[in-house]
């Protein structure tokens, strides 16, 4: 069985915004909401500053909050690693948006559901790369599987320090960030 | 221009009734219906149109409707990927503010009051003023400005009917002096995609280019390989870029001092000797006069120009030369600044000279010598009268000098200019002093805007045509010149909405009506692209098929001792001495000469690109609206604090003509320097019809009344204004 | 620090949004019957039943549970994105989720809560029920009286703990993520539940005694309160910025200033009442006066039970761990 992760690789990420309009078109994101998102950081006084930029998405946890507090069993966590819903028992209680500690859902305006990042289930099942991967410019995205050793993901976290977005909160993030700073030593 | 549901679905309904039966369909019902295995997606390549950069674009269509739109692997320029408006390239083709019907004016011009009209009434009209001015004044009497694609179809209309004059804003608007001090040095221009090596460069340069920002598909992707490399950035910008986020030195510049810190950065290449003599020997001349030109050009100088350090400018110096070949300086794009934009371009060159970098590894690489026949055609009339499209300028470019034209437009001189044809270009948006451009329109008997939007300066036209998206038909086949060549195709993915056309038929209907049918001897496009790969030997069948076919290379991309390098100037060399601008009058090595500085209270405005916008032209896509509905003044924290400005509110731009802005967003930041502020370019659409974009954010070219035309290629400098900041409603 | 972000949904930035007045009543309600569902135990089991003779409440307090629960049930209702899936909460069990026990526990309590208020129904009133089924099921479940009263009893404490339980399982919000709002919840249920029971009593040994239970739980909440604050105050970042809203004066954040003052004053003045009437040497009747002021002191402590619902559903919602 895949454990599927993505790895963010903050250095070659230029905020183009294109896996978020790839994201949407993908998945049918209705108008004013997503899956994904780029956060743009900037510390410091002009001209000693320093910027970070990162995209962000459902971290896929492997303790994921999200599932734990869905009544209805609707959010699981599948054997492959993502954080997936089944529509059809979502009872639009909200609880998993408010148990998101990264923001990662929304409720869908058009349907009500709890929507989110699937890591383009969908496209994987066919063999492709998540929409957001596929089509990110600077390939600041990486996705694949943990067991598999050969990997990008795989290689690309042998190779690098790399972070989670709020380890203190022990949700065991499947999405990892290669972060550095604007300034390289 | 309202239409009724009733029109609408009128409108539609012309349109075929296979299109009623798709669009009853919801795009959720059929992606439902894909999941459940009842319908099959339909992947169609072509190649994309929301910027120039035409990336290989393969659509997938379910039952008629595009549904996602992903970048070609096989093409060059895309590699499988697509920006964000690339991937909003749907959003125009059912964007509901397109142009549906030909459109006749009604009302004054700038009234926007149309009605509409079938396509026999309004190229039946648009034929018979052609006709008139062509008896009355001449064909030279017409002018076309164009942009794009468009061009393929519509230059040559303006050719056969007898008129020289073309303006195309993306000559003496935007990358005109680059080429030109390219060329004047090198003799060849640096192409597009430009040829930089940045995968390989050890050291990148960017003036005012805020790479990334500016999304330029393959060139961000070279971007991002060599970052994550480690190759070391140098960004000069006023401002704190995404570019200058990633650099190992951001040089902070005052604007408009380029060329001082440029010359500084040639004089300490020459003082510590670490240019690359064997590669000047064999292939540069000039360098003692060079030399001797910057000898005055000391660090310490530019510093004070420049307000960096002189320190950082020797630093910046050597890591340049310690680095070299390796290096690349790269020219920008948008160069139109100053109005002495040649000669920064010329320093550009000689820098790459000086360093060795033309034509080596992580510089520039050559393109490839591989060419394609020409198709045979009909030859074109030569026209009685000189053009005028070219001013008075020594080196202005085939492409034509845009503003020329206007003037002429205006003064009747040398001759009038009384009919206008506009394809792929919103003048409005992209020219400076829209007063001019109003003051011009408003001198014409015929004004034609062909375009997929209703645009600001659609509606100022007397005929609006609307010409079907990019998706929904042939155009003439892109030839990509890189380290290969690369043939694309653009075909339609889905049939045109409404009552729109492709604009080859477009231009083929004025030519039937204007007896000009020979020059167009097809029946549709698509026969005159199948005899063009019968020609090249490209199999059409294969081509519909992979959208890009690439014929290897045939010539070494690096200057070796197997392949030294030719250089098409008049002396064959290098010219780090142009003897050409010499006899034309001009500094034959670059000079500093000092421009205006903003007074007490005012700003420099410079303007730049979001990733999400291509000009003004995505400002009503409904994706990428909404990740950026308006665009926001930059504006350094400590003077926003000075005038009272918080982040976030609306403020009004005032240039030093009195010219107010719209409102537009402060957006209050470490990230700027105190003398200029930076807007977005092509926010604050004046038609109606762009329900969306209409009166969103500042128009910068609106605060643009000024420019300072560079004399030697005639392009115009637009970063010459300067406006003041005022709080929205204060003096209103 | 300058951040920019794009692509943002409405519902979580620049703060969660999820959930509103509709859930606060909801929380509000459901403990406020809660409560209710305690004192009746306690009115009919305390001192040999001696306290629940002759007293009207005895007889509404238990029907007006099941009926207040349904009001607040409705709102909780109200806020489901798809209703017509509310049926999945009974075909699954997700231990981890409060969301899940509360629905099972509500499927309990309201049988519980109506079968306990049949059984309790005192002998005299019964012709009250009207419908012969209800008096004859109400005479069979005296028997059960007892037992009835101590399920009632657990699902009530049951309950008023699930409502603080709903909020504080989410690490996410750190005001909402302390073990100290769940039994702060419990409390200020169960001290909305006497206040209740001391406006619909009737009797002035009934109204006293409930008077008595409520200024213990009073007590206890106001020293819950500030341990509460202490607590957020004393553990990480996230925690102390998330009491923040409550402690900062400024326009932003006036309401949740408003309601800490609010509470600040409410709950010892309420106090001070209670004493002053336990101590007054009341004669058979109480006078208008005095009942006028038993009101008010109950009103305000559920107004302070209203006030904690509110300003913290709204007050989590603000907080985040980054």
């Amino acid at each position: 069985m895949p454990k599927y992760a993505m790895v963010v690789d903050q250095r070659r990420c230029v905020a183009c915004m294109a896996c978020v309009v790839a994201c949407k078109k993908e998945n049918e994101v209705p108008p004013g909401q997503f899956r994904t998102r780029v956060v743009e950081q900037v510390e410091g006084e002009f001209p000693k500053l320093r910027m970070e930029l990162r995209s962000e998405l459902c971290n896929h946890c492997d303790n994921p909050p999200c599932v734990y507090n869905c009544p209805t069993g609707a959010s699981y966590k599948s054997p492959d690693g993502m954080v997936l819903l089944k529509k059809n028992r979502c009872v639009g209680c909200k609880a998993c948006v408010a148990s998101c500690p990264y923001d990662a859902r929304y409720i869908n305006e058009e349907k009500g559901f709890a929507d989110k990042c699937t890591f383009c289930s969908q496209r994987i099942a066919e063999g492709k790369q998540p929409a957001c991967v596929s089509t990110c410019i600077g390939k600041s995205r990486i996705f694949g599987d943990l067991e598999d050793p050969a990997s990008a993901v795989s290689a690309a976290l042998r190779d690098n320090h790399h972070d989670v977005l709020l380890a203190s909160a022990g949700t065991n993030p499947r999405v990892f960030y290669i972060k550095k700073f604007g300034k390289p030593e | 221009m309202k239409f009724s549901r009733r029109t609408f679905l009128k409108a539609s309904g012309a349109a075929g009734c296979s299109l009623a039966a798709y669009a009853a369909l919801p795009e959720k019902f059929l992606l439902w219906a894909e999941e459940q295995g009842m319908l099959k997606a339909s992947y169609v390549p072509t190649f994309c149109e929301i910027c120039f950069w035409k990336c290989g674009a393969v659509a997938k269509v379910l039952n008629g409707r595009v549904v996602k739109l992903e970048g070609n692997p096989a093409h060059p320029g895309a590699r499988g990927k697509l920006c964000a408006r690339g991937n909003a390239g749907a959003g125009l083709l059912y964007d509901p503010n397109r142009l549906k019907t030909p459109l006749i004016r009604t009302g004054a011009r700038g009234e926007q009051k149309y009605r509409k009209a079938t396509w026999d009434e309004a190229l039946d009209l648009i034929a018979s003023k052609m006709k008139h001015i062509k008896s009355e004044f001449g064909p030279e009497s017409v002018a076309l400005f164009t942009h794009g694609t468009p061009t393929d179809h519509f230059l040559p209309l303006l050719s056969a009917y007898g008129s020289p004059n073309v303006g195309m804003p993306s000559f003496a608007q935007c990358r005109g002096p680059r080429d030109v001090g390219l060329e004047l040095t090198f003799g060849e221009g640096i192409g597009s995609p430009e040829r930089v090596d940045l995968t390989r460069s050890k050291v990148l340069v960017l003036f005012g280019s805020h790479l990334g920002e500016n999304m330029h598909n393959s060139q961000v992707q070279d971007f991002a390989d060599a970052l994550a490399m480690g190759t070391k950035l140098i960004v000069v910008d006023p401002r704190f870029s995404i570019a200058a986020g990633k650099a190992h030195s951001w040089l902070p510049i005052r604007p408009a001092t380029d060329l001082a810190l440029m010359l500084a950065w040639i004089h300490v290449i020459i003082k510590e000797q670490l240019y690359d003599k064997a590669y000047l020997d064999a292939y540069a001349n000039g360098f003692t006069e060079l030399a001797a030109a910057v000898a005055d050009c000391t660090p310490e100088w530019a510093a004070h120009e420049t307000d960096l350090s002189a320190e950082s400018i020797v630093e910046t110096a050597r890591l340049l030369g310690h680095n070299a070949p390796n290096v690349c300086l790269h020219p920008g794009r948008h160069a139109t600044w100053y109005g002495d934009d040649v000669q920064r371009s010329r320093a550009i060159g000689i820098l790459a000279a000086l360093l060795g970098s033309w034509g080596r590894e992580g510089g520039y690489f050559l393109a490839t010598r591989t060419s394609l026949p020409k198709p045979e055609s009909k030859p074109f009339p030569e026209p009685a009268k000189a053009p005028l499209n070219l001013g008075n300028f020594p080196f202005a470019g085939a492409e034509g000098v845009t503003q020329e034209i206007r003037r002429a437009t205006i003064s009747g001189t040398p001759y009038p200019i009384k009919g206008w044809i506009v394809t792929g270009t919103n003048l409005m948006k992209a020219m400076p002093n829209q007063k001019e451009t109003i003051e011009a329109i408003n001198k014409l008997d015929l004004l034609v805007v062909v375009d997929v939007m209703p645009t600001d300066t659609a509606m100022m036209a007397d005929v609006i045509l609307p010409e079907c998206s990019y998706l929904e038909r042939h155009d003439a086949l892109a030839v990509g010149k890189g380290r290969s060549l690369s043939i694309s195709l653009r075909q339609p993915v889905v049939q045109p909405l409404y009552d729109s056309k492709p604009g080859w038929w477009i231009a083929k209907q004025i030519a039937n009506r204007l007896d000009l049918a020979d020059y167009f001897p097809w029946q549709n496009l698509e026969e005159k692209i199948q005899a063009q790969c019968a020609l090249w030997g490209v199999n059409y069948q294969e081509l519909k098929k992979v959208g890009t076919i690439t014929i290897p290379n045939s010539a070494n991309p690096y200057i070796t001792a197997e392949a030294p390098a030719e250089f098409k100037t008049g002396s064959g060399k290098i010219e780090l001495y142009s003897k050409e601008l010499k006899e034309k009058g001009f500094d034959p090595v670059p000079r500093y000469t000092r421009h205006p500085v903003p007074r007490q209270g005012e700003f420099r405005l410079v303007y730049g690109r979001s990733p999400v916008h291509t000009f003004s032209r995505t400002a009503n896509n409904p994706e990428l609206h909404e990740l950026y509905p308006e665009n926001e003044v930059w504006i350094n924290s400590g003077k926003a604090k000075d005038l009272g400005v918080i982040n976030g509110e609306y403020v009004v731009l005032v240039n030093q003509d009195g010219v107010r802005s719209n409102r537009i967003k402060a957006k209050v930041t470490q990230r700027i320097r105190t003398d200029c502020v930076y807007v977005v370019h092509g926010f604050g659409a004046a038609s109606k019809s762009l329900s969306r974009a209409f009166a969103k954010g500042a128009d910068d070219q609106g605060m643009i009344t000024r420019y300072a035309v560079d004399p030697i290629c005639g392009s115009t400098g637009m970063h010459v204004n300067f406006v003041r900041v005022e709080k929205e409603g204060v003096h209103a | 620090m300058e951040i920019t972000v794009t692509g943002v949904n409405a519902l979580v930035s620049p703060h969660l949004h999820v959930w509103d007045w509709r859930v606060s009543l909801y929380l509000f309600l459901g403990g406020l019957s809660a409560g209710l569902a305690v004192m009746t135990s306690v009115l009919h089991v305390r001192k040999g039943g001696a306290l629940a003779t002759g007293e009207r409440a005895a007889s509404t307090a238990g029907l007006l549970v099941p009926f207040i629960l349904s009001i607040g049930m409705l709102f909780i209702f109200l806020d489901l994105e798809r209703k017509l899936n509310v049926f999945w909460f009974y075909l699954t069990v997700q231990p981890l989720s409060p969301m899940s026990w509360g629905s099972w526990g509500l499927l309990v309590f309201y049988p519980v809560s109506i079968l306990y208020a049949l059984a309790a129904f005192p002998e005299e009133r019964r012709p009250q029920l009207r419908l012969p089924v209800l008096i004859r099921l109400s005479e069979w479940l005296s028997a059960w009286r007892l037992q009835l009263a101590a399920a009632n009893f657990g699902m009530g404490i049951f309950i008023g703990v699930y409502t603080g339980v709903l909020l504080s399982s989410f690490v996410a919000r750190p005001l909402w993520n302390s073990a100290i709002l769940p039994i702060l919840f419990l409390t200020s249920a169960l001290s909305a539940g006497a206040a209740f029971m001391i406006m619909i009593a009737d009797q002035k040994k009934v109204k006293l005694f409930f008077t008595k239970v409520d200024i213990w739980l009073i007590l206890a909440e106001m020293v819950m309160l500030p341990l509460f604050f202490y607590g957020q105050y004393t553990s990480s970042g996230a925690h102390r910025d998330s009491i923040m809203p409550f402690f900062t004066l400024s326009h932003d954040y006036f309401w949740y200033g408003l309601g800490l003052l609010l509470l600040v004053v409410i709950f010892p003045i309420a106090v001070v009442l209670k004493f002053l009437e336990v101590r007054e040497d009341h004669g058979d009747e109480l006078t208008g006066q005095e009942l006028m002021r038993m009101n008010l002191s109950a009103l305000m402590v559920l107004l302070g039970g209203l006030i904690i619902r509110l300003s913290f559903v709204y007050a989590g919602q603000l907080s985040r761990l980054s």
